[in-house]
């Protein structure tokens, strides 16, 4: 008994294995690139808390540090309000943060804390303008549940970049408004993760973690992310000072094309079969007649009536656009440009 | 006895230095894996096409919908009861449950794999449960056919459709049997009308699930991907994304976020594909007896044949006790069931069983459909319940909810 228990001291030294060894985090090396891309940034995601109330709105969302003169990147959420938001910072300490005008297409806020009494230095991550292809690893770290509390670590989930794309999307039973691309991952997302900070292993951060929404087209909860590429002009305005490029406020005048729809109304909108054609209108340049389906304008896929009247708002009178549609078992293609609405 | 214990502890050593070895791991692991996983989706891309659906009348929730078999008619109203008119007021004030029984089909578009390079496409059965009068398939390349209903497998939830197009790219299906517990499974789709496919990251937890018929797999399933491949590292099929669930309805994305997704077995079909081609839609094959549950076997007791089943036609009593089927010797009522219930309806059995006197008896019987009161009995039923902000026109003022 005794000889065994030497027998394997010995042998245990010799392979330089002590219990625990195993087990801790620090000593082992090197860091795998999953374990360095949560490290390296778990410093700059910060928490957030804001006004409570309603018992359905969460007072809690994390935040991404993106100035050394302490500006915060998160969500425009309802619970941040004005003398009401405290982002705690990776040391526990608590700031009071002032509030910077939001981008509404986004739906993100800058926040600005005081940065004269820290003892140490910020650090802000720099934003990423790629959005990495499908299925490139990435890694989530925000605030999930308010788990973390003081100096607590934050959470970080794992997943996959599941696809990019536009996505109609409900929040809360509600349409929400927002024709941007979306970055979609398998990586869990949580109420409080909102803000968190979305990245690839190599530690390229590229997106802001939205609200849980769910896809009208699947009619699932999806955990998506705001390309960052699209927030460029936003952090430029507000951290750097720089002056946006004006844009011209056009009018969006409405489109002719022809086309009369069999719409018959109702409560489920129906499919879109063209009950006549006007002679001479772009649509009859390409010979389209009565019964033919529409089933995509472009690149959006058109359904029913309402997805056609809803596509045709995008466009502009003099914009050439490809019209697919089925005549009897046969899919044709072709490009029609759109004239102007006359009154 | 002390050499034996010194081995066996220097094993356990050794054992453990190998465990530290894997654990100080190689930093770049999961970007190679990252990289296997791109140029699988790569690889697979051109065979995953897009699958939309236009019109079709039936509005179904999971919980009330049609179910794995034949659709069953719908119950005769039941005359209302007269009763004192206080109570219809109570009646009128209840307001439906809030929550949805069961997951309400969005009609967005699914996913869809080329099975022959002439045209054969394999879609799930989830993108023709609304009965659309034109399906639409797109290819990756862009090129939209209109695509004819070919048979459905309701045991295995998938459809088949057939588009005029040639030389469209086959992709690799692996046997179900090189399928490994623990291997990466990814979890593909073209809903989201992307450049490239979506993908769910994975691994397989279990084969031969649902009667042999599916794998499972832990990556996200939803209609972002039902119809789409479910491959391996190397962008080989190993099944399709398709919602089952042992209960046999169409589960919808009732499992989405748990961990639990299926994937139907889609390589080695055989003469299923063939019924397909023709047009036919296969089920579960249903043989008609119910059996003692206290029998704990060998064999299967029968306590009750059902009417107009194949059992019933091939003279099966109460009372008898079945002993082979296709020449396996039945141990008890569980493995009667995993022997039927692997078999598609019109398929043959042979059936050994003995009377209550003792007589044996040997047959073969065609398997019927199973039907669908057959497994919406296992189901709970759930009220239908359709919430009203979940229809197309929906009001805008928030009102109604």
């Amino acid at each position: 008994m005794i000889r065994r228990f030497a027998l394997a001291l010995t042998v245990s030294a010799a392979s330089a294995f002590a219990q625990g060894e195993a087990y801790s985090f620090e000593e082992r090396k090197p860091k795998t690139m999953l374990e360095k891309a949560v490290d390296d940034h778990l410093q700059s995601v910060v928490k957030i808390h804001g006004a409570s109330g309603l018992a359905t709105i969460d007072p809690y969302a994390s935040g991404v540090v993106v100035s050394e003169e302490g500006h915060i990147l998160t969500l425009d959420l309802i619970m941040i309000q004005r003398d009401k938001t405290r982002v705690v910072l990776a040391d526990g300490s608590i700031h009071m943060a002032k509030l910077l005008p939001p981008d509404q297409k986004l739906g993100i806020r800058l926040l600005k804390i005081d940065t004269t009494k820290l003892k140490t230095p910020l650090k802000p991550l720099k934003p990423s303008l790629e959005v990495p292809k499908n299925g490139t690893f990435v890694v989530s770290i925000g605030n999930c549940f308010r788990l973390a509390e003081y100096s607590e670590k934050l959470s970080a989930t794992f997943g996959v970049v599941t696809a990019t794309a536009r996505t109609s999307l409900r929040y809360f039973l509600r349409d929400v408004d927002y024709d941007g691309d979306l970055i979609l991952t398998d990586a869990p997302n949580n109420p409080g993760h909102f803000g968190g900070a979305l990245l690839t292993l190599d530690g390229k951060w590229f997106g802001i973690n939205t609200r849980m929404v769910e896809s009208t087209e699947t009619n699932t909860q999806i955990s998506a992310a705001i390309p960052l590429r699209d927030a460029k002009a936003y952090l430029e305005r507000w951290i750097e000072g720089k002056q946006p490029v004006a844009e011209e406020a056009v009018e969006k005048k409405p489109v002719y094309h022809g086309i009369k729809l069999f719409d018959t109304g109702g409560r489920r909108s129906p499919p879109a079969y063209v009950e006549r054609v006007k002679r001479g209108s772009p649509a009859a340049a390409i010979n389209m007649r009565p019964d033919d389906l529409i089933v995509r304008l472009d690149r959006y896929s058109v359904r029913s009536c309402k997805e056609f009247r809803e596509t045709m708002a995008r466009f502009e009178p003099g914009q050439t656009i490809e019209v697919t549609f089925k005549r009897g078992t046969k899919v044709r293609r072709g490009k029609i440009t759109l004239e102007e609405k006359k009154k | 006895m002390t050499r034996l214990t010194t081995t066996l502890t220097v094993c356990a050593a050794l054992s453990s230095l190998s465990i530290v070895n894997a654990q100080s791991d190689d930093p770049h692991e999961l970007m190679r894996v990252q990289r296997v996983t791109r140029a699988a989706m790569q690889k697979i891309a051109p065979s995953i096409v897009r699958v939309e659906t236009f019109g079709g009348t039936r509005k179904m929730l999971a919980g009330g919908g049609r179910g794995d078999g034949a659709s069953r008619p719908k119950p005769k109203p039941k005359p209302k009861p007269k009763e004192d008119d206080d109570e219809k007021k109570d009646d009128k004030k209840k307001i439906g449950p809030l929550v949805m029984p069961g997951f309400l089909q969005a009609q967005g578009a699914t996913s869809g794999i080329v099975l022959t390079s002439d045209g054969w496409i394999l879609i799930s059965r989830f993108a023709v449960n609304f009965d659309p009068t034109t399906i639409l398939i797109t290819l990756p390349d862009g090129r939209a056919f209109n695509a004819v209903r070919g048979g459905e497998d309701t045991s295995r939830g998938i459809a088949l459709v057939k588009i005029e197009a040639q030389d469209l790219p086959v992709p690799e299906f692996v046997p179900t049997d090189e399928v490994r517990v623990g291997q990466w499974a990814f979890a593909l789709g073209r809903t989201f009308g992307d450049e490239e496919p979506s993908v769910h990251m994975g691994i397989v937890s279990a084969t031969r699930r649902l009667f042999g018929r599916a794998l499972q797999i832990d990556a996200y399933t939803s209609p972002a991907n039902y119809g789409g491949p479910v491959i391996d590292v190397r962008g080989r099929v190993v099944g399709m994304s398709v919602p089952l669930s042992p209960s046999g309805r169409d589960a919808g994305a009732d499992w989405y976020d748990s961990g639990i997704g299926f994937a139907s077995n889609i390589a080695d079909m055989g003469e299923i594909l063939d019924r397909l081609k023709e047009g036919e839609t296969l089920h579960r094959g249903f043989l008609g007896i119910r059996y003692d549950t206290k029998d704990l076997g060998p064999g299967v007791l029968i306590s009750e044949v059902t009417d107009d089943s194949p059992a019933k036609a091939a003279g099966i009593q109460k009372g008898d006790r079945i002993v082979e089927l296709d020449g396996v010797q039945v141990r008890n009522s569980f493995h009667m069931l995993m022997l039927v219930a692997s078999k598609m309806g019109g398929d043959p059995l042979q059936i050994s069983y003995r009377n209550e006197d003792g007589k044996a008896k040997a047959m073969t019987v065609f398997l019927a459909d199973i039907p669908a009161a057959e497994r919406e009995e296992k189901t709970k039923k759930e009220e239908s319940f359709t919430p009203p902000w979940h229809d197309d026109e929906e009001p805008k003022d928030g009102s109604g909810r």
